[in-house]
C-alpha cells in the first residue's frame, strides 16, 4: 500500500518535472515574448486544403 | 465601376488625373499611383493576395516617397549580428496597422531568397529577421519592405531594454516554477489535512511531509528569491516594506515547518509556497500592464530619421543624423520627417505636425520659418538650415523634459508598504515578548515554538494579497474596456482625484473640422457646397475633407474632374468648364481681385470662401465639434465628486462657447503649455489632486505635472508616453469609467486591509497564549485569503461590459 503510493508520488514528480522543463525551454526560446500573437495565429489559414482555397478565390472573383 | 472607387492597394480615393489601371491576374485593378500599383503587384505576385481580404483598417497609408533608400549596406552593417548559420538584424516597422500587416511582412520576408525566419512583434512593431548574408544583403531586405509599402528602420536595443527583457523572463520562469511545484505540494497537503482529521499511518505521514518539504524548498529559495533579497535590502536600509513582511512570513512558515519535520508535528509548507506563488502572479500581471501601456516608447524616440541627406555644393551626401552640425544644409523630400530642428531655406511647404503638437491640420511654413524635428514634410522638397544638433533637437528636449517631470514626482508610497512600516516592527516585538515570557515560565523549546507561531499567524498572507489582487482585477477589468492604468500607483492616485482638467482641441472636441453652416450669396446652399466640393476634389487637407464629407452626407453630386492647384495655406484654384473656381481664405480671394461683401459671421470658426470667376458665391463655416459623450462624462465626473476645469490655448470666449454648455466649473483661456502646467501645480499645492486629459505635446508638461495624466488615443506617441492613464479608444466616457473604477478599487482595498487586520488581531493573541494549533491557524489563514480574493473579484463587474469593443 505504502510502496505503491510512493511510486505514484515519484511518478507524478517526474511528470511535473517534464512539464516544467518544457516550460523553461519555451521561456528561453521566447515563446512568451509576444503573447498578442497567439490569437491571430489561427487566422493564418495557410494550411487550408487546396480546394477550399480555390473555392474562396472563385467567390471573390464573382 | 464608378469614379469614387478607392485605390485597390491603399484604399484612398483616386484623383482622376493620377488614375493607374493595371491588368493583374485576369482582373482590372485601379490605383492612385504607380507606387500602389507596384506594391499590389509584389504582394499578389508572391501569392499573398489574401492580405487585401484580411486587412481591417481604413487609415491612410504612408505617403509616397516616405522611403528614400537612405540605408546602404555599410550603414546597416552596424545593426547586423552574426548567428549560427547566418546573420540577424532587428528592424522597426512604420506603417503597421493591424494583424494582417504583421502577417504580410512576415510572409513576404520569409518568401525572399536567403531569409531563414522573419518575426514581427505585434506589440512593439519590431521585426527580427534571420538571413544568410551570402545570399541576401540587408539593404535588399529594406528595399523589399519598402516595396510593399512599409517603412523599415534599423533597430538596436539598448542595454536598459535588454535588462528589462531578461528581468521579465526570469520572473516568468520563477512564477512557472512556483506554480508547478505548488501544484505538487497541494496534493501532499491534501493528504496531510485528511490524515490530521481521519488519522494516518505515522510512517506515511513522515514520508509525505518530507516530499512536501522537498518541493517547497525551491519555491522559497528560487522563486521567492526576489522577495528575500528585497527583504534583506529593506533591513539594511532600515525601511520596513512589503518585501520584508512577505520574506519574514515565508521564512517563518518554512522554518517552523522544517523544525516540525525534524522534531515531529504538523507542517504547513503550503502556506509559504502559496504566498510566493500568488504574489509573483501579481507582479507578473502588473509588469505586463505597465509594458502594454509603454509600447510607444520606441516609436517616439525613433520619430526622427537616423539618416539624412546633406548638401555639398550642388550634390547631396547621406550622413548619420548624429553627425549633423549647426549650419548644415539638409535636403528633405516630401514624405520625409525632419531629422533635426532648423529653419527653411526654400519654401513654402505644408508640414504635418500632428506627431509633435497634436494639431490635426497641416501647417504652412514659409522660407525662414522654424520647423521641428519629427514633423513630416508634405508638399515639396525643401532645404533645411540646421539650428540644433540631434541631441538638442525638439524631440530630444521634450523627451528629457518629460523624464525630468516624471523623476521629480515623489515616489509613490504604496498603501501596503505604509502598513508594513509599522506592522513589521510590532510583530517582531510581540514575537520577542512571547519568547521572553514563555522562556521564563516554561521550557525554552516551547517558548521558541510559540514565538514562531506568532510570526506565522501574523504572516501577511491576506495582508499581502489585499492590494495586489484588487489592483490586478481592477486593471484587468479596465483593460477590457480600453483603459490602461500604468500600474497600481496610478490606480490609487486616480481613486483620490478631486479635480478633472480638460484640454479643448482634440479632447473635448473631435479635432476634425466639420461643416456647421453654409452662407450662400444669391445661389442655393447645395450649389455652393457642390462648387466647393468640386474644387476641393482630391485634396487631402482636413478642411477639404470636411467639405467633401458634408457634400457626400447631403447627397450632393460631385462631378468627376481633375484635381485643382493647391496654394499651401491659402486655398485651391481650379479651371473648369464654367470658369475658374477659387475656394479658400478671404485673403486668397481678395488677392485674386474678388470683392468680398462686408459681413459679420462673428464666430471663432474657420471660414472658407467660394468664388466662380470674379463672382463671390458665399462662405462655408467649418468648426471643430464637441465629442459625443462629453456631456455625459462631465456629469458623471461631477457626480463622483470631482471639480471640472477647461484649460485651453484658445481665447477665453472660445473656451466658454465649448465649456459653458458642458457645465464645466472653471474655464481658463489663452494658456500656454507652461501656464497650463503652472495652473495644475498651483492646484496641487492647494491639496487638490488633478487629472489632466489632453492629447498633444502641448499638454506634455501639464500631463506630467498632474497627479494623473491621461492621453486620448488617436493622440500622439509622445502623449501616450507622458500619460499615466491611456485610453485605447478616444471616448471621453472612459475617463469617467476609469475614475469610478479607481474609486471603487480604493474602497475594496481598504475593506481588504480591514479584514486582513481583523484576522491578524484576533489570531495573534491566541497564538501568544499558546491556544492556537498550527492546523487551525493554517485553515483560518486560507479562509481570510479567500475572503480577500473574493472581495477583490467583485471589481470585475464594476464596469458595464460594452457590446462594441
Amino acid at each position: 500500500m505504502l510502496s505503491s503510493t510512493l511510486i505514484l508520488i515519484i511518478l507524478s514528480l517526474f511528470l511535473g518535472a517534464g512539464v516544467w522543463l518544457f516550460f523553461v525551454w519555451a521561456v528561453r526560446k521566447g515563446e512568451f515574448d509576444d503573447t498578442e500573437r497567439a490569437k491571430y495565429r489561427m487566422l493564418d489559414d495557410d494550411d487550408l486544403p487546396q480546394e477550399v482555397k480555390n473555392e474562396g478565390k472563385k467567390k471573390t472573383d464573382d | 465601376m464608378s469614379v469614387q472607387d478607392p485605390c485597390d492597394h491603399c484604399g484612398l480615393p483616386i484623383p482622376e488625373a493620377d488614375l493607374v489601371v493595371d491588368h493583374i491576374q485576369g482582373k482590372d485593378h485601379r490605383f492612385c499611383c504607380h507606387g500602389c500599383q507596384g506594391a499590389y503587384r509584389i504582394i499578389t505576385g508572391s501569392g499573398l493576395g489574401d492580405f487585401y481580404q484580411r486587412r481591417d483598417w481604413s487609415e491612410t497609408g504612408l505617403p509616397q516617397g516616405a522611403y528614400e533608400n537612405l540605408y546602404d549596406d555599410a550603414a546597416l552593417q552596424a545593426y547586423v549580428f552574426p548567428t549560427t548559420g547566418g546573420a540577424e538584424i532587428s528592424l522597426l516597422l512604420e506603417g503597421i496597422h493591424c494583424a494582417s500587416c504583421v502577417w504580410l511582412n512576415e510572409k513576404y520576408l520569409s518568401s525572399l531568397d536567403g531569409v531563414h525566419e522573419a518575426r514581427v512583434n505585434y506589440g512593439t512593431h519590431r521585426a527580427r529577421v534571420q538571413f544568410d548574408p551570402a545570399r541576401v544583403r540587408p539593404s535588399e531586405l529594406f528595399d523589399a519592405i519598402a516595396g510593399i509599402g512599409y517603412l523599415p528602420r534599423p533597430y538596436s536595443a539598448d542595454n536598459a531594454q535588454l535588462a528589462a527583457d531578461r528581468e521579465r523572463r526570469s520572473l516568468l520562469t520563477r512564477f512557472g516554477t512556483a506554480v508547478f511545484l505548488s501544484m505538487q505540494l497541494m496534493g501532499y497537503s491534501l493528504a496531510l489535512y485528511a490524515g490530521y482529521f481521519q488519522g494516518m499511518d505515522p510512517k506515511a505521514q513522515t514520508i509525505i511531509q518530507w516530499f512536501a518539504g522537498g518541493v517547497t524548498t525551491p519555491v522559497v529559495f528560487y522563486a521567492g528569491w526576489p522577495f528575500l533579497t528585497g527583504a534583506w535590502r529593506s533591513v539594511r536600509n532600515r525601511a520596513p516594506n512589503m518585501d520584508l513582511l512577505i520574506g519574514l512570513g515565508v521564512l517563518a512558515a518554512y522554518g517552523y515547518s522544517v523544525y516540525a519535520l525534524i522534531a515531529g508535528g504538523e507542517v504547513f509548507f503550503d502556506t509559504a509556497a502559496m504566498i510566493v506563488t500568488l504574489i509573483l502572479a501579481g507582479r507578473l500581471f502588473e509588469g505586463a500592464a505597465r509594458r502594454q501601456a509603454g509600447a510607444g516608447v520606441d516609436r517616439l524616440l525613433r520619430l526622427a530619421p537616423s539618416r539624412c541627406k546633406r548638401w555639398i555644393g550642388s550634390a547631396t551626401e547621406e550622413i548619420d543624423t548624429s553627425q549633423v552640425q549647426i549650419g548644415d544644409r539638409l535636403l528633405i523630400s516630401p514624405g520625409e520627417r525632419f531629422p533635426v530642428d532648423g529653419t527653411l531655406e526654400t519654401g513654402p511647404t505644408e508640414i504635418d505636425e500632428a506627431a509633435v503638437t497634436g494639431e490635426p491640420l497641416p501647417v504652412t511654413r514659409n522660407t525662414g520659418e522654424e520647423v521641428l524635428s519629427g514633423t513630416m514634410n508634405l508638399a515639396s522638397a525643401v532645404t533645411l538650415c540646421v539650428t540644433h544638433p540631434a541631441t538638442e533637437s525638439f524631440i530630444a528636449r521634450v523627451s528629457r523634459l518629460v523624464e525630468e517631470a516624471q523623476a521629480r514626482q515623489a515616489p509613490v508610497q504604496r498603501m501596503a508598504d505604509q502598513v508594513a512600516a509599522w506592522f513589521v516592527p510590532c510583530v517582531l516585538l510581540v514575537a520577542c515578548a512571547t519568547a521572553l515570557y514563555w522562556g521564563t515560565t516554561a521550557d525554552p523549546t516551547l517558548a521558541v515554538l510559540r514565538a514562531v507561531a506568532v510570526l506565522v499567524v501574523a504572516c501577511p498572507c491576506a495582508l499581502g494579497l489585499a492590494t495586489p489582487t484588487a489592483v490586478l482585477v481592477a486593471t484587468g477589468a479596465a483593460a477590457e474596456n480600453g483603459i490602461l492604468f500604468r500600474g497600481g500607483d496610478i490606480l490609487e492616485k486616480t481613486g483620490r482625484l478631486t479635480t478633472a482638467a480638460f484640454d479643448k482641441t482634440g479632447t473635448l472636441t473631435r479635432g476634425k473640422p466639420q461643416v456647421v453652416s453654409i452662407h450662400p450669396l444669391g445661389v442655393s446652399e447645395s450649389f455652393l457646397l457642390q462648387t466647393a466640393a468640386e474644387a476641393e476634389w482630391g485634396a487631402s487637407h482636413p478642411l477639404a475633407q470636411g467639405i467633401l464629407s458634408a457634400a457626400r452626407e447631403r447627397g450632393v453630386k460631385i462631378p468627376p474632374t481633375q484635381g485643382g492647384t493647391v496654394m499651401p495655406g491659402r486655398g485651391v484654384e481650379k479651371r473648369t468648364d464654367r470658369g475658374v473656381l477659387r475656394v479658400g481664405s478671404a485673403l486668397f480671394l481678395q488677392e485674386a481681385g474678388i470683392e468680398l461683401p462686408q459681413h459679420d459671421l462673428a464666430t471663432d470658426a474657420t471660414e472658407v470662401h467660394i468664388a466662380q470667376n470674379e463672382i463671390y458665391l458665399g462662405a462655408i463655416i467649418l468648426n471643430d465639434l464637441i465629442r459625443p459623450g462629453a456631456t455625459d462624462c462631465l456629469r458623471r465626473l461631477q457626480k463622483s465628486g470631482l471639480n471640472t476645469a477647461l484649460l485651453t490655448g484658445d481665447r477665453q470666449t472660445t473656451g466658454e462657447r465649448i465649456g459653458k454648455p458642458l457645465g464645466i466649473g472653471q474655464i481658463e483661456g489663452g494658456l500656454s503649455p507652461e501656464q497650463k502646467a503652472r495652473w495644475i501645480e498651483t492646484q496641487e499645492k492647494n491639496g487638490r489632486k488633478v487629472i489632466m486629459v489632453g492629447d498633444g505635446i502641448n499638454d506634455a508638461p501639464a500631463l506630467s505635472t498632474a497627479s494623473v495624466g491621461c492621453a486620448m488615443a488617436g493622440g500622439t506617441d509622445i502623449a501616450l508616453e507622458t500619460s499615466d492613464l491611456v485610453l485605447t479608444k478616444p471616448e471621453l466616457g472612459r475617463v469617467a469609467d476609469a475614475v469610478q473604477l479607481a474609486q471603487k478599487a480604493l474602497r475594496i482595498i481598504r475593506q481588504n486591509l480591514f479584514w486582513a487586520f481583523i484576522y491578524n488581531l484576533t489570531a495573534i493573541p491566541l497564538a501568544i497564549s499558546g491556544n492556537l494549533a498550527p492546523i487551525h491557524a493554517a485553515g483560518a489563514m486560507a479562509l481570510s485569503s479567500i475572503c480577500v480574493v473574493g472581495n477583490s473579484l467583485r471589481l470585475k463587474r464594476a464596469l458595464p461590459r460594452r457590446t462594441s469593443c
